[in-house]
């Protein structure tokens, strides 16, 4: 991918259909993602925020527009291991340790599993979860689970990570906690990433800009920069500024 | 530990009361010995079983593997191509309603030495464990498939991945089922004659005595071999179950795509339906058997309307279907409306209803032969002995069924009822009913071949009427255009119950907004 590690999205359009009704989840959308951002995606439900990252990721297929990931198509991107991916249930195959379930991403786009045993040493200490590399999955609690599909997206080194409400399955306290988490592995990977949320104050801590979407049809209302200095700490999340910016974001989201 | 208890206790109670009702002669007259005197008997015949049980071991092994090493396959490629799922629905269905007894003397005709009974028992393994294939294949967690398909994962990486290891306690679960199946199934084809051993053969040499002894050991035997195999299958699955449970939550199911044309949906079904047929041809012709014995499709039809004796093949086949149908169905709605009265006793009385349970689960696992001679003991060679073995081999599973669906019904929603006050009654009314209608459906579906072929057995065996009896009848008279027609008019009266059954099925829960269960 070397160096261009941007995601740009141009007259993007997708229409589903459910028992014979047209549903329009994306409509003429534009998006582009500078190399080394963090992009926020907030919005209410079925404004069409996950579809988009599924096109992204090839997922979905779009009816109209154009995505290139790092100039490269969704299908190059992905097959290549330059895209990263975590989802709001862990999707973990619970049949497989930790270690191996990080190892995943690379039995699909057949890389052998012993030139990348170092990196996943790192990335299982990276997300905190040593000693458990050979837990299974259902002996792990929500927010471990999390942890190691957060390892597992980042086990190619992508450029690109797509981040689909990870911890929207977590609780307001543990969920604080992995976004400072979060902040720091994002740092650490540089990597261009794509949050899709449903928590405000995660998407102000988190991206450099929140994009608001609206639904019927799904597209994007406003984009809001988010100018807080990094490293972001916890106590940003009790600073005036802070919640200033989350109103901000509240009114966009009511579309007033 | 206190259910287990019970459950040891219940059954010390009947073995004790069954001793002294066999001691005592109580019923028919002898026809119920105690279980002491049955396995006397048992030790013995002991010189007589192990051949015996060795040849059905034998062929229910071999039949299992291959029968499942089949369905296995078929439901990998179903879950890859939906089109061939559609196309191959005609068979499935076919070899899903089959009564095997019905074409157990076809069988012996065109096959040779152990085959029959190795067909038999395949047969009896691949609907079982093909359909727990495909379940366990299309359930495999929406969200690790998308992980997968998110590194430009394809079809196969998927299935290699994925689901054919999440399947694996559906697989199992499936085998669970196929294992007494097969063991049935062998039974079953030595009914049909070749060979010179196996319990069937056995079985039906000593129906001929009066020896209820010797009778109930043989289904003891029978019973014993398919629980085991029931039992080691369970056991391996619940190994396997715990370290697959999903951790995810389930996602929805993906929204449809535009629907294609009538006319391509037409033409699938039909294909649908002249698959079996062109199956059956080209079986024909590579077995090479005389065109006398073995009939094709178009032989069946010349039988039946063009030859000399198709009036009197006609007016035989009426006589017969007119004995059975009727039983069938009155034996059928009588099994499913215990089972559906009983299986609401769960909500009103869960001590009674957990206690039959496992007594219904170990009747599941009984081969029905091996109930058919003793009920015709007890209950003598009348119409009496079609309608309680009906009713006995559709009740048991429907019960089943249709229990484990009204336990699924979520605590809350039972719950918002009785917040409000609601009685009992109510609570079963508005909830407890409507909840348990899929499995209502699913437990016909279930029930109406083994409905038919419990008639069939009985007119086998007993009664001397109906199709069971025009097919052990023709098989005397070597009358080869009869055994063929009443093998394919048995499938094809299975075929069109199971048919009737899922129409009706669609309708109700289409009307009600509820999803078909599994």
């Amino acid at each position: 991918m070397a160096g261009d590690r941007s995601i740009r999205l141009a007259n993007v359009s997708k229409t589903f259909v459910a028992r014979g009704e047209r549903f329009t989840a994306l409509d003429d959308v534009a998006l582009e993602c500078e190399p080394g951002s963090f992009t926020a995606l907030i919005g209410p439900s079925g404004c069409g925020k996950s579809t988009l990252l599924r096109l992204a990721l090839r997922l979905d297929q779009p009816d109209a527009g154009e995505i290139r990931i790092g100039g490269l198509t969704p299908k190059q991107a992905t097959a290549s291991g330059d895209t990263g991916v975590a989802f709001q249930d862990s999707a973990l195959l619970p049949w497989r340790s930790v270690e191996s379930n990080i190892a995943l991403p690379l039995d699909v786009i057949g890389k052998p599993r012993t030139d990348f045993a170092k990196r996943i040493a790192e990335l299982i200490q990276l997300v905190g979860l040593t000693g458990f590399e050979k837990s299974l999955p259902g002996e792990l609690s929500g927010g471990m689970r999390q942890r190691a599909s957060i390892a597992r997206a980042l086990v190619t080194s992508p450029g690109v990570l797509f981040l689909d409400e990870p911890f929207g399955a977590l609780d307001q306290i543990l969920r604080r906690q992995m976004n400072i988490e979060l902040q720091r592995i994002w740092s650490e990977s540089q990597a261009t990433t794509l949050l899709v949320t449903h928590g405000i104050d995660e998407a102000v801590f988190l991206a450099d800009r929140v994009v608001v979407m609206q639904s019927k049809p799904g597209r994007i209302a406003t984009v809001i920069k988010v100018p807080f200095q990094r490293p972001r700490r916890k106590e940003l999340f009790t600073e005036p500024a802070f919640h200033a910016l989350n109103d901000v974001v509240t009114t966009a989201l009511h579309g007033t | 530990m206190m259910a287990r208890h019970a459950w040891f206790r219940n059954l010390l109670i009947i073995l004790v009361l069954w001793e002294i009702a066999g001691r005592l002669e109580l019923v028919a007259s002898g026809a119920l010995p105690a279980p002491s005197v049955i396995l006397i008997k048992l030790w013995a015949d002991r010189a007589d079983y192990p051949p015996h049980v060795l040849a059905t071991l034998q062929s229910s092994i071999l039949g299992f593997v291959i029968g499942n090493a089949i369905a296995i396959a078929a439901g990998v490629v179903f879950v890859l191509s939906p089109l061939a799922l559609r196309l191959a629905r005609g068979v499935n269905i076919a070899i899903f309603a089959l009564p095997p007894i019905a074409i157990s003397p076809v069988l012996v005709l065109t096959l040779s030495g152990m085959t029959p009974r190795v067909v038999l028992a395949a047969l009896g393994c691949y609907f079982a464990t093909m359909t727990a294939t495909v379940l366990g294949l299309t359930q495999a967690d929406a969200r690790s498939l998308d992980v997968v398909r998110a590194y430009g994962g394809g079809r196969w990486a998927q299935m290699r991945l994925v689901q054919l290891r999440s399947a694996l306690p559906s697989i199992l679960g499936g085998f669970r089922i196929a294992a007494p199946n097969a063991v049935l199934g062998a039974i079953l084809a030595e009914f049909g004659g070749g060979g010179r051993y196996g319990l069937g053969t056995y079985l039906l040499g000593s129906l001929g005595r009066a020896d209820p002894p010797r009778l109930w050991g043989i289904g003891l035997m029978a019973t014993l071999i398919a629980g085991l195999a029931y039992a080691v299958f369970a056991v391996i699955g619940n190994r396997v179950a715990g370290a697959s449970r999903a951790v995810t939550v389930p996602t929805g199911a993906p929204l449809s795509q535009a629907s294609e044309a009538a006319a391509t949906r037409l033409a699938i079904a039909i294909a649908a339906v002249i698959v079996p047929l062109v199956l059956w041809w080209l079986l024909l012709k590579a077995l090479n058997v005389p065109e006398m014995i073995a009939k094709s499709p178009t032989g069946i039809i010349d039988y039946l309307f063009v030859a000399g004796s198709a009036e009197s093949a006609q007016q035989r086949l009426i006589a017969a279907l007119a004995e059975t149908l009727p039983i069938t169905i009155i034996g059928l709605l009588a099994g499913l409306a215990f089972a559906f009265l009983l299986a609401l006793l769960i909500d009103v009385a869960p001590e009674v209803a957990r206690s039959l349970m496992p007594i219904a689960l170990v009747t599941q696992t009984m081969p029905l032969v091996a109930l058919t001679p003793l009920l015709v003991l007890l209950l003598g060679r009348g119409t009496a002995v079609t309608l309680w073995i009906t009713i006995s081999v559709t009740f048991f599973p429907s019960f089943v069924t249709i229990a484990q669906g009204i336990m699924l019904v979520p605590r809350a929603a039972l719950e918002v009822p009785r917040a409000y006050g609601a009685s009992k009654l109510k609570e079963l009314r508005f909830v407890a009913i409507p909840a348990s209608l899929p499995y209502l459906f699913a437990a016909m579906r279930l029930a109406v071949p083994r409905a038919l072929l419990g008639v069939m057995i009985a007119e086998w065996l007993a009664t001397g009427k109906g199709l069971g009896n025009l097919l052990n009848q023709s098989r005397g008279y070597l009358d080869y255009g009869m055994i063929w027609t009443v093998a394919v008019v048995a499938v094809l009266v299975a075929i069109a119950f199971y048919q009737i059954v899922i129409i009706a099925e669609r309708l109700t829960l289409a009307r009600l907004g509820m999803r078909t269960a599994e």
